[in-house]
């Protein structure tokens, strides 16, 4: 485990490039944790994947979060990376470790295919297990597979049957787009994006949506996600609409410029016609006037 | 006795009137123009950008024979004028 580096000034976590791997100085964090209410501190605890009711006091709950953090930031980015990839979770690229592992905390999954070993340690850790490289992913596997409780493990089967049965009815075939990273977000403050509106995601199956939040959660989800993609294709139709006919305009005014210098010169050019062939009458006129008109 | 010659007359009096007549009406409508374009709204920024954006986008080689010839005219007019000065003395 990394250590981390000794408090300095701020006492705020600093987070580091999202391409390095991410040291949180906590030198301050508890004392600041310890101030938070009780409530900023359950849901704190729920973002990092903790159960405040099994900490009797703040204080062990604090220390948890700490100990949570400590975790994370110990973490390889890669590692994380690829279980964002295996979970389909909506987050930008260059989000920090912390959002990856509150992105990664959400994941309820237990079908671990397709996810690389280095990510599959990684969640394993962040679900709590005491795993390292030397184990063996099916030993890895079969630990996580156990720290699901009973009920879970029913409630999540059953939704995965509804699941089955939706898809099923609404004829979806398994979705195998490449994943794709959210657009870069702007830098902002220690885990700032992370505890913001949850973006469904949007590349998983009507089945794994169901899933994972349910017959009502995961139809909802996928009609939204439906909404907004039909609204999104509309704008751009609009969108290209309305540069099609801007171009069209703009060539009609081309044309239109082009065809009035045009025109003008044309009648500029009449006018010196005129002008030259009066001028010349006048010369000849003026020629025979002074020398045969006397 | 006022001796007039008519085809002076007649060639002096057109040059003078088209020549008024057409930079009144030159004169006016680049006034127009101006007045139009002088306007202070964020629209007509753009306007004004856009027809300098047209103008930048002109081709003079589109007009190039036009221009050429114009230009010619007048020379041979010029021409003209200085034989009729050397004839008349």
């Amino acid at each position: 485990m990394k250590m981390l580096p000794p408090a300095e000034g701020g006492g705020l976590p600093v987070v580091a490039s999202p391409s390095a791997p991410v040291i949180v100085s906590s030198g301050s964090a508890p004392r600041q944790l310890a101030d938070l209410p009780k409530d900023e501190l359950d849901t704190l605890a729920e973002e990092y994947g903790l159960e405040p009711r099994r900490f009797k006091t703040p204080q062990e709950l604090v220390a948890a979060i700490h100990g949570r953090r400590q975790l994370i930031a110990s973490l390889d980015r890669a590692a994380l990376v690829d279980v964002v990839r295996w979970g389909r979770r909506p987050v930008p690229v260059n989000a920090t470790q912390e959002q990856l592992a509150f992105e990664i905390l959400r994941i309820k999954s237990m079908r671990f295919d397709g996810l690389s070993e280095r990510g599959l340690i990684a969640l394993a850790r962040l679900r709590g297990l005491e795993t390292g490289p030397e184990d063996a992913v099916p030993v890895i596997v079969k630990r996580l597979k156990k720290t699901e409780g009973f009920w879970a493990k029913v409630n999540r089967k059953r939704r995965a049957v509804l699941g089955s049965i939706v898809s099923g009815l609404v004829g979806e075939s398994e979705s195998s787009k490449e994943y794709q990273f959210l657009p870069p977000q702007e830098q902002q403050g220690h885990g700032g994006g992370a505890g913001g509106a949850h973006v469904p995601p949007r590349d998983r199956s009507i089945k794994e949506e169901i899933e994972e939040s349910g017959l009502f959660g995961g139809i909802a989800a996928r009609v939204k996600k439906t909404a907004d993609q039909y609204i999104n294709q509309k704008l751009d139709d609009i969108e290209s609409r309305i540069d099609r006919k801007l171009d069209e305009i703009d060539r009609r005014l081309a044309e239109w410029r082009d065809k009035e210098i045009a025109n003008r010169l044309r009648i500029l050019k009449i006018t010196l016609w005129a002008s030259v062939i009066v001028a010349t009458c006048s010369l000849i006129y003026t020629y025979l006037k002074v020398h045969f008109g006397k | 006795m006022l001796d007039l010659d008519p085809f002076h007359f007649f060639r002096l009096t057109v040059g003078w009137v088209a020549t008024i007549y057409a930079t009144v009406v030159l004169v006016q409508t680049l006034w127009g123009w101006v007045v139009y374009l002088s306007g202070g709204d964020r629209y007509m920024t753009v306007v004004r950008r856009y027809l300098v954006l047209h103008a930048l986008r002109l081709r003079f080689k589109s007009f190039w024979g036009d221009v050429l010839v114009c230009v010619l005219l007048c020379w041979v007019f010029v021409l003209i004028w200085m034989a009729h000065n050397a004839i008349e003395g």
